[in-house]
Parts: C-alpha cells; sequence; structure tokens
C-alpha cells in the first residue's frame, strides 16, 4: 500500500540549473526577513544598552521597577509572564492534546476537515476579542469564584493564565492532529490487522509516533502565549512589584507584555536609560521566543524516517 | 534616521508582538511533519513570480493620503464623531486611534506619525523638550473634569466626598479599609490610571502640585475610560480616577472633593466652567505649528457649532461655555 504522505522521489537538486525570476525575487524576500530581523536583534541591543550598564545582571533579578528612582529590575514581569504562559500551557495541553486524539483517530474525515476549518478561524480570532471577552466575562468569573481566598479584583495572573490557554487551544489542537496524522495510514491499519483496538492503536503506536510534533505544539502554543499582548493587557491587572510568592497567583500582576503594551513608553521615549530599560524588555522577549520557536523546530524533526 | 524611527512605542510594541506571531509562521512553514507536501507539487513559476511582484507593487503604493489623529480616549469621543461626519459629507479619510492615551497622542505627534494628537492635558515642557524641532500647538476645543469614581458598595456604603489628605493616603497604600474615612467595611482597591494619561497627570498635578513629586505607587492600572469605568464598576471597594462625564452613577459614582474649609465640591458644569472644581481640565487637539490642509479642516470643524455640539453632547463643556476664558 502507498502512503499518502510519501515524498516526492524527484530530488530537487537534480532539476536543471538555469536562472528563475521566481527564484531570484523569493531569495530576495527571504533576505529581506532575515536582514530585518538582524537589524532588529541589532537595534534592541543597541538600544538597551544604558539599561545594561546601569543595572547588570541586576536587570534581570532585580525585583524593583521604579523608574523615577531609575530602579530597573525585571524579574517580577519575567517572572509573571512565564506563570502565565505555564498556567496556560497547563491547561491547553491535556485538553488539545485529547481533541487531536479524537480527531485524528476516530472522526470521519470529512467532519475532521470541517473541525480543522473552524479551529482554525478561532485561532484567527483577533487577540483584542477574546481580551474584551475576557474584560466581560472572564475576569467576573474568577472574581466570585476566588471569594473565599478574599481577591483584591478579577485582574489576576491566574485570569491571564485561564484566558491565553483559551486563546493558544486552537494551536495546540491543530498542530496535534496534524503531527498525529502524519504518522503512515500503514503502520495503522498493521496494528489494527494485528487485533489491536482503536484505543490501543492510538496510544500505543500513533500518539508516541506522534510526540515530537506533539512537543513542537506544546512549544509553538507556549510561543503564542509568552508574546501575546493586547488579552493579557487587559486582565492581568499591570500591577508592579509584586513579590514571587504562590498568593501572587491571585493577585494583579505583570508581564513583559502587558509592561510594553502600556502607556509607560510613553513617558520612555526621549531618557534613553529609561528607554533603554523598555527595549530590554522587548530584548528579553525576543531572546525567550528565538530559544523557544528553536526548540520547537528541533523537535519537530522527523527522527524515524518512516514517521515522515 | 533609522533610529529615529525605532525610538517610537508603537514600533516596540509591533516588534513584540512580532516574535510571537513569528515563530507560528516560521515553524509550521519549515515543519515536514506539519505541513507534508502533496505527492505531484509542481509549482507554476510564472504564476508566483508574478504574485510576488504583484504583493510588491501594493505594498509599495498602498500608502494614501490619510489623515491620523491619536491620543487621549476622553477627547476621542467628540473627535471620533467629528471624523465619522466628514467621512460621509466631505469624503474625508481619517483614522482615529487612543495608543496611549494622551501622552501616546503628544509622542505620535513629535514622531511624526500623525498631524493632530488628542490630549486632555497640557503639553508639558518636558514634551517640548524631548522633541525640540515639533512646534506643539494645542487648540482649546473643551472643557472637562478629573473625578475620583468609586464602585456602587462604596457609594452605598455612605461614601459621598474625601479630602485631599484622605486621596493621597489611599493612593500611598496608607489606608487599606474605606471604615477608615467612615466607608463601608471594605477593602480598598485602587485601580490607577496608567502614568502617562491626561487623568493621572491631571490628578498627580492636583494631588502633588507635580507629577514628578507624586510618589511612585505600585497599584493595578487601568488604562482608557471604558476599561476603568468597567473595572470600577465590577469590583467591590473600587476607587479610581475618571473623566468626569464617563462617571455615569449607575455602576460608577463620581465622589466630591472637601475643601479645608469643609465645603464640598462637586464636578458640576457650573463648578467646571469657573474652575472652582479643583481638577478641572482643558481638552486639546495638538498640531505641529499652525494645521494646514486636511488637519485644518478637521480641526476648523470641531471648533464650528456643529463640532462644539459635539463637545456637548458627549457630557464635556464646549467653549462658549466657560466662563473664565483660557485656562
Amino acid at each position: 500500500m502507498i502512503s499518502s504522505s510519501a515524498r516526492p522521489s524527484l530530488p530537487l537538486a537534480s532539476r536543471r540549473r538555469r536562472f528563475s525570476l521566481t527564484k531570484g525575487a523569493s531569495l530576495a524576500f527571504s533576505l529581506l526577513a532575515l536582514l530585518t530581523l538582524a537589524g532588529l536583534v541589532l537595534i534592541f541591543l543597541l538600544q538597551s544598552l544604558p539599561v545594561w550598564r546601569h543595572e547588570g545582571v541586576g536587570y534581570l533579578t532585580g525585583i524593583k521597577w521604579f523608574y523615577r528612582a531609575e530602579l530597573f529590575g525585571a524579574l517580577p514581569m519575567i517572572y509573571g509572564t512565564l506563570i502565565v504562559a505555564f498556567i496556560a500551557l497547563l491547561l491547553a495541553a491535556p485538553i488539545g492534546i485529547s481533541a487531536a486524539l479524537f480527531t485524528a483517530e476516530i472522526v470521519p474525515g470529512r467532519v475532521r476537515l470541517i473541525w480543522k476549518i473552524l479551529v482554525e478561524l478561532l485561532a484567527g480570532v483577533p487577540s483584542v476579542v477574546y481580551g474584551l471577552l475576557g474584560i466581560l466575562y472572564l475576569r467576573n468569573w474568577v472574581y466570585h469564584l476566588l471569594t473565599p481566598f478574599d481577591p483584591l479584583s478579577g485582574d489576576t495572573l491566574l485570569t491571564a493564565g485561564l484566558l491565553l490557554a483559551v486563546m493558544i487551544l486552537p494551536t495546540v489542537m491543530t498542530l496535534s492532529d496534524d503531527a498525529l496524522r502524519g504518522v503512515p495510514a500503514a503502520q495503522r491499519h498493521a496494528a489494527r490487522g494485528l487485533g489491536l483496538t482503536r484505543a490501543e492503536t492510538a496510544l500505543g503506536l500513533t500518539l508516541p509516533q506522534a510526540l515530537p510534533g506533539i512537543g513542537a505544539a506544546l512549544l509553538l502554543g507556549l510561543g503564542r502565549a509568552f508574546g501575546e499582548t493586547i488579552a493579557v493587557f487587559l486582565v492581568v491587572g499591570r500591577q508592579d512589584n509584586q513579590p514571587l510568592a504562590w498568593r501572587s497567583l491571585i493577585e494583579a500582576g505583570q508581564t513583559l507584555t502587558s509592561k510594553l503594551g502600556g502607556s509607560e513608553t510613553n513617558i520612555a521615549s526621549g531618557d534613553s536609560l529609561h528607554w533603554g530599560a523598555m527595549v530590554g524588555l522587548g530584548l528579553i522577549l525576543l531572546a525567550t521566543t528565538v530559544v523557544l520557536t528553536l526548540l520547537g523546530s528541533r523537535l519537530a524533526q522527523p527522527r524515524n524516517i518512516h514517521a515522515a | 534616521m533609522l533610529f529615529v524611527r525605532l525610538q517610537s512605542p508603537r514600533l516596540l510594541k509591533a516588534a513584540s508582538e512580532f516574535c510571537a506571531s513569528n515563530a507560528l509562521f516560521t515553524a509550521q512553514f519549515h515543519n515536514p511533519l506539519l505541513q507534508p507536501l502533496p505527492i505531484n507539487y509542481q509549482p507554476n513559476e510564472m504564476k508566483i513570480s508574478a504574485s510576488l511582484f504583484a504583493l510588491f507593487a501594493i505594498a509599495s503604493f498602498a500608502q494614501a493620503d490619510v489623515l491620523k489623529i491619536n491620543g487621549s480616549t476622553t477627547v476621542n469621543l467628540p473627535a471620533a464623531e467629528g471624523a465619522e461626519i466628514l467621512r460621509a459629507e466631505k469624503k474625508m479619510d481619517i483614522q482615529v486611534d487612543t495608543q496611549g492615551g494622551s501622552s501616546g497622542g503628544i509622542s505620535a505627534l513629535g514622531d511624526g506619525q500623525v498631524q493632530i494628537g488628542m490630549s486632555s492635558k497640557p503639553v508639558s515642557d518636558d514634551d517640548r523638550a524631548k522633541y525640540p524641532n515639533v512646534k506643539f500647538n494645542p487648540i482649546h476645543i473643551g472643557e472637562d473634569a478629573v473625578a475620583m469614581i468609586v464602585s456602587k458598595d462604596v457609594w452605598d456604603g455612605g461614601l459621598k466626598a474625601l479630602a485631599k489628605q484622605q486621596i493621597q493616603d489611599l493612593y500611598e497604600g496608607k489606608i487599606k479599609n474605606w471604615k477608615e474615612v467612615s466607608g463601608p467595611d471594605e477593602q480598598v482597591v485602587f485601580f490607577n490610571k496608567e502614568p502617562g494619561r491626561g487623568t493621572w497627570e491631571v490628578f498627580a498635578h492636583w494631588a502633588y502640585g507635580d507629577p514628578k513629586k507624586a510618589p511612585q505607587v505600585s497599584l493595578p492600572e487601568v488604562g482608557g475610560n471604558e476599561e476603568t469605568r468597567n473595572k470600577v464598576g465590577s469590583t467591590r471597594g473600587a476607587i479610581s480616577q475618571l473623566s468626569s462625564s464617563w462617571a455615569d452613577g449607575k455602576k460608577v459614582f463620581a465622589l466630591g472633593i472637601k475643601t479645608e474649609s469643609g465645603d464640598v465640591l462637586q464636578p458640576t458644569p457650573d463648578n467646571i466652567a469657573t474652575h472652582k472644581y479643583p481638577m478641572s481640565r482643558p481638552l486639546f487637539l495638538i498640531t505641529n505649528g499652525e494645521p494646514q490642509g486636511e488637519a485644518k479642516v478637521f480641526v476648523d470643524f470641531m471648533l464650528s457649532p456643529q463640532g462644539q455640539e459635539l463637545v456637548k453632547k458627549h457630557g464635556y463643556l464646549a467653549l462658549d461655555q466657560l466662563k473664565t476664558g483660557t485656562p
């Protein structure tokens, strides 16, 4: 039986070499993208120099941010970003993977396609829409839910994490589904032929083979969670200098993106140290996402030739 | 030149958002597992190169003549409606945005990203020093006031007015429960308007004499007026600073200010017009030098009777209602 996902047998290198407008233009555009990224990193580095000089490593480990006293410690924001993203992943991973197992292994093809289109539409909903829904419903819901713990308001790191979970769920679902479908049908048929049940096939054969792809899906979800700005901005509370304690989960906090999204960038522009501190936050964010993306692409490389 | 442009807060934000979308984008494309190519994938070279060039052409010609306006959410209400009318009547292309509030409007004007900035605070000397090449020209279009607003439970608990000292103590976290100022037994939740917003500047100016002298506090922050009203209205024991005309008296309530002599001043139109109410403030459209072209059309419209009617409609005072000339 021929697998539907077999690679084209014609190697690219054997094609005749000739000048191609498409190749030239594509190359130029890809170079442009690369240059943009390189320029971005360079400018971020250069512009954030003042704060690195002023604070040193304390910029990453300091817990006080008072710009008029020239104190710039980004740790509470790094902490907020990590906590919020991990809450989101913790919730989205089990739901997303289970849903992907269901669609990839159980639901018939046409239903799966419709489902995928709908989920991908969900992934394309602008984040400000999620943010407004968060303001209207989620934060009130969290506020009532947390009443026994006496929260100050419904704007908490937990609320932001919950909202992000909803936002990254489509990404996790659809990419996990792709990873599961990437396992050749032949293996599935063989497993069924050997008498394994559907559940045994899914859990014992497909899931382990698709794990690297699912890992990539989770990392990409995490990447989106890290970078998400406006939705988090609206429900996280934007309170600086929160202590790094468990209690902070149900208190207002600040993330890297919510800080950058606020009005402080306007105050900072013109003052090279303060501006450097804001740009530095962008640099930290950029570095985190780059690392995650690299890890994600690494995981997605097929280890087993048959799995492709 | 490149550096000047990248100094803009908006670009910084765009760049940080870029990271996230970029991660998803590249991974989906470089990922054979996730996006298997169809078996007989034969790209049509002509089509692809044609579309690439079409894209390029569109990108380079897409910049049309648009009147861009950015700034205060307070000024935005009449300005956005004025823009709506001009769009319909004069077929003008106008974009009104509220990125970053008043200081966002001032810096967007300073960076040359917009032709008109909206502000609910005067342009400060610091702003002028930051953009020495820009001739900030504030055009007074109306008057408004900043009120201290509280949630319904605080209002119903009997708190109707506060003195300056009490407001300072609330702001600095020295008062943690409303009963300390003879309100209900409820913890205080101070939603601070973001520093940089016109509302916050006016508040800090009144409470501490100079925004720079205001103590730096770490409070949960709110941005636009709608967000402020919504969050205060849905949180027990909440207080914040908000444009008085946004205090609807249903979800959020404007407190009076107790003076040293014991009088209570409410942010009523009369008290704002005479500047008796202490946190009265002018509303501005700001241009770089004298307004020209489309910007002039817009400014003239907002100063016309029809435009001034819009200012009144949203609860602010029009210029002819002011009793003391320019503030």
